[in-house]
């Protein structure tokens, strides 16, 4: 038996050196303490990542030692740290889109039979215990991005852990989901588990964590207590310099209308909308999660081949299609980068250059390399993207880098509406800067912005307008400096505050 | 030097070259390496290469094109059927005009009904098979005017430098499509549309447009290669060329396609079909027997992929201009295409 204080993980000197000679982690001593949330903090490319997949056995490291429950361990494959009784919910959760909710939760257990006869009933405790229904027999692919965070955390909790590793968990959640997976969390501590939380929200990690660890360039600069430890400190600590956001010009009432929204709606998921963003604004939607935010963008860009109703750029419509939509110099920043925006196969230059290669090729026709290469190089420059070369694949990208990229496709181009679909989740303080002060520089020179994030504290500082969106519909609208956070949860929540904690299965 | 996975198929075609070279010397046959012997191989590799490189291009775009050796068959019958009658182009006319008409059929049936390729293409297959049985009523179909049949003759057994014209149509047909794929913003949203759909609509591509082409493309391809099959012959039977679809998609996985879209090379494609009528020639010329012919080209298909899947595993695509890796499997993330079974 452990005794009480001895940490359940300890790590002395973890390094992870690649054959390459890359060095992700360079000896890093963690504590992870039972019954304790811990908080591991740091920029992207950190080393965060790395550590994880040696906590979880995808990846083994090339120095140091791992102590678990006291004993020098070494995984060879992720069972064994499942055997062991480390849990890890990733953030890309690799669940089986076809198999229902109910088959994926328990989707690791042994036994013969595709469906345990108890097993109803274990995931109607395990969703009572957590305060969250989902209908069991649903398939997961049919749920939206929070819900399926939600199957994953369940699924981690039907493992019966004792460490449970959880990266970025409410990286794309609006607050009511956050504050579901809040409660999961500390019920695990509260159970004597111990929790490693990756995250990139501060007031996440302060609110939540006992202990927390910072890592930079592969080192541990700052381990202390939470309680110990404030905002700014962290901020400063994760970035390596003081992370400063001044407050936004605000855009001018005479500005140009740079495009009009009229009536436009998809029947299903969104009613009819109509509103105008003018030259350098920005107009923030506010929202919960399957409140119709992304799919209000996605009718903007056309991409939603149901959607009815017109969209004007400077006073001329643009026929529904996302062909004729990037023709108007409208670009949308989808929200999930993987699978809506980058190309792997691509280098990083062609996936830069991509939604406007006429402009770079000779006659329209014949794509110039140079020139190519020259747009992105300035793009790498002016957005810092952290890359080895112009030719890396942008799988290999960091999430603030890869997003990035995804933004860096529509500087290349004339674009006058730029559509923003939770441009920083999951990024790290240092980026999000960059991003946010690129999006300003953007809106200086006339490119109207409309953003979504789940941040509200983000919003009211960047937005000039908020349009607060509940079940499809626009319900409210706000400046940004006559609103705050609390006005705008309880507009989104509608009547009911406090409710939207057992959710309605949102289907496409 | 290239990497094994990079120009894999080259390799092999040398290593397979040079072996029946020296087995052919050795054992006192006539050389391998004879003009003569290689001419033949090119010529009779030309049909299945050309099909081959449009199938290349339906694989890049993540679709799959089961037809081409029926929808050829097809089109060699339309053209005996009607050469007699309206003379050698128009007659190849009407028999491309048959094979692009199937191909816009599959292409229309994938993107804008959404069923599978698979499935799609497979009901074509039969299809067109039957049709040809129809229309032959299931007998041999012969050409009768002697001027269409020296027509035809002209246009498949001439020679050119020396070389028999098919050999140029492969050529030819090769260097354009790999030209387009290389150096036109039609090229790289060919590939950008494979490797990621959703992306490449979200980037305003016409995704569909360019599926769509693809197949009109493999059928046309198909076309052509059912009327040289037609014109060698000057007669046709309605088995001809069946199966003869599975040579071409082994082609196209030898040459280091993915099956997934976004990656391929239609110059390792050719290089995929010469390594298939190598294997093919080196057993008449050792005089093996057709037993084992296809045990081992079925072990060498396998052997290829398993190489490409293998050495495919973590390496991230380096910059060669427009020419993303080949071969290993690129996972994507569910494809919005529901699969109609």
């Amino acid at each position: 038996m452990p005794s009480a204080t001895q940490p359940l993980l300890f790590l002395e000197h973890l390094a992870k050196i690649y054959p390459n000679g890359t060095a992700a982690l360079r000896g890093v001593d963690l504590a992870v303490r039972t019954g304790t949330v811990h908080g591991l903090l740091g920029a992207n490319g950190a080393g965060k990542s790395t550590l994880i997949r040696i906590l979880c056995g995808a990846t083994s490291a090339s120095g140091g030692t791992m102590l678990w429950r006291g004993q020098a361990v070494r995984w060879s494959n992720p069972a064994d740290a499942r055997a062991a009784g480390i849990a890890t919910l990733h953030q890309q959760i690799p669940l089986v889109a076809t198999l229902s909710v109910l088959e994926n939760v328990f989707l690791a257990q042994a036994g013969w039979a595709r469906r345990g006869r108890d097993a109803p009933a274990r995931l109607a405790r395990l969703m009572d215990s957590i305060g969250y229904h989902l209908p069991r027999d649903v398939p997961v692919g049919t749920l939206a991005i929070g819900e399926r965070q939600m199957v994953g955390i369940l699924q981690a909790l039907a493992a019966d852990a004792r460490l449970i590793v959880m990266d970025e968990p409410t990286a794309s959640l609006a607050a009511p989901e956050r504050q579901i997976v809040h409660r999961a969390i500390r019920r695990l501590a509260a159970e004597g588990r111990a929790v490693l939380l990756v995250t990139h929200y501060l007031d996440e990690v302060l609110a939540l964590t006992d202990a927390l660890t910072v890592l930079r360039d592969g080192a541990a600069v700052l381990s202390a207590a939470t309680a110990a430890v404030d905002e700014g400190a962290l901020a400063a600590a994760i970035a390596g310099r003081q992370v400063h956001r001044t407050a936004r010009q605000a855009v001018r009432a005479e500005a140009r209308v740079v495009a009009d929204i009229v009536g436009l709606h998809s029947p299903g998921c969104l009613a009819p909308c109509t509103f105008s963003v003018r030259a350098g604004e920005v107009l923030g939607i506010a929202g919960f999660l399957g409140s119709g935010r992304s799919e209000l963008l996605h009718a903007i860009f056309g991409a939603d081949r149901s959607a009815r109703g017109e969209v004007r750029v400077h006073g001329r419509s643009v026929p529904h299609s996302p062909i004729a939509a990037v023709r108007a110099g409208i670009a949308l920043v989808p929200e999930d980068r993987a699978a809506q925006a980058l190309f792997p196969a691509l280098p990083l230059w062609q996936n830069v250059t991509l939604a406007h290669l006429a402009r770079f090729s000779r006659w329209g026709m014949f794509p110039r390399a140079r020139l190519e290469r020259e747009a992105a190089g300035d793009a790498v420059r002016r957005l810092e993207i952290k890359t080895r070369d112009l030719d890396a694949g942008v799988g290999d990208l960091s999430g603030g880098n890869a997003q990035k990229v995804s933004i860096a496709r529509w500087l290349c181009g004339p674009t006058r509406l730029l559509l923003l679909d939770e441009p920083t989740a999951g990024i790290d303080v240092g980026a999000k800067a960059e991003i946010l002060d690129q999006m300003r520089a953007l809106t200086a020179t006339g490119v109207a912005v409309i953003l979504v994030d789940s941040e509200l504290k983000l919003l009211l500082q960047e937005a000039d307008r908020i349009l607060v969106m509940r079940e499809g519909a626009i319900v409210a609208e706000r400046t940004a400096t006559g609103t705050g956070e609390e006005e705008l949860i309880r507009l989104a929540a509608g009547a009911a505050p406090g409710g939207g904690e057992t959710r309605q299965v949102h289907t496409q | 030097m290239l990497g094994l996975r990079e120009a894999g198929v080259y390799y092999a075609l040398a290593l397979l070259v040079a072996v029946l070279t020296v087995l052919t010397a050795a054992l006192g046959r006539p050389s391998y390496l004879s003009p003569v012997n290689l001419v033949n191989i090119l010529y009779q590799t030309a049909p299945v290469a050309i099909m081959g490189v449009a199938m290349t291009v339906v694989l890049i775009t993540g679709n799959f094109d089961l037809s081409v050796a029926s929808v050829a068959a097809l089109a060699a019958a339309v053209n005996i059927l009607v050469i007699d009658h309206v003379g050698f182009w128009p007659a190849m006319m009407l028999s491309l005009a048959t094979a692009g008409a199937l191909g816009l059929l599959n292409g229309a049936m994938v993107e804008l009904v959404g069923i599978n390729a698979f499935i799609v293409t497979l009901g074509t297959l039969t299809a067109s098979r039957g049709l040809v049985l129809v229309v032959t009523n299931g007998r041999s179909l012969m050409v009768g005017t002697p001027a269409a049949l020296t027509a035809m003759t002209g246009f498949e057994s001439g020679r050119t430098a020396g070389l028999p014209l098919p050999i140029l149509y492969m050529t030819g047909f090769t260097l354009a499509v790999w030209l387009v794929l290389h150096f036109t913003t039609v090229g790289r949203r060919i590939y950008a549309v494979g490797g990621n759909p959703e992306a490449a609509r979200l980037a305003g591509i016409n995704v569909r447009g360019y599926k769509l082409g693809a197949f009109v493309l493999s059928g046309l391809a198909a076309g052509f290669a059912g009327v040289l099959y037609a014109s060698r012959f000057g007669a046709m039977n309605p088995t001809a060329l069946q199966g003869e679809e599975l040579t071409v998609i082994a082609a196209a996985i030898l040459g280091g396609t993915s099956l997934f879209g976004g990656a391929g090379s239609v110059l390792k494609t050719v290089a995929g079909a010469l390594v298939l009528y190598t294997l093919t020639n080196g057993f008449n010329v050792l005089n093996l027997g057709a037993n084992y012919q296809g045990l081992i080209e079925g072990t060498v298909l396998i052997a290829a992929a398993a190489i490409y899947t293998v050495g495919g595993r973590r390496r991230a695509p380096r910059g060669e201009p427009s020419a993303p890796p080949p071969g290993a499997p690129h996972v994507h993330q569910a494809q919005s295409q529901p699969a109609v079974l």
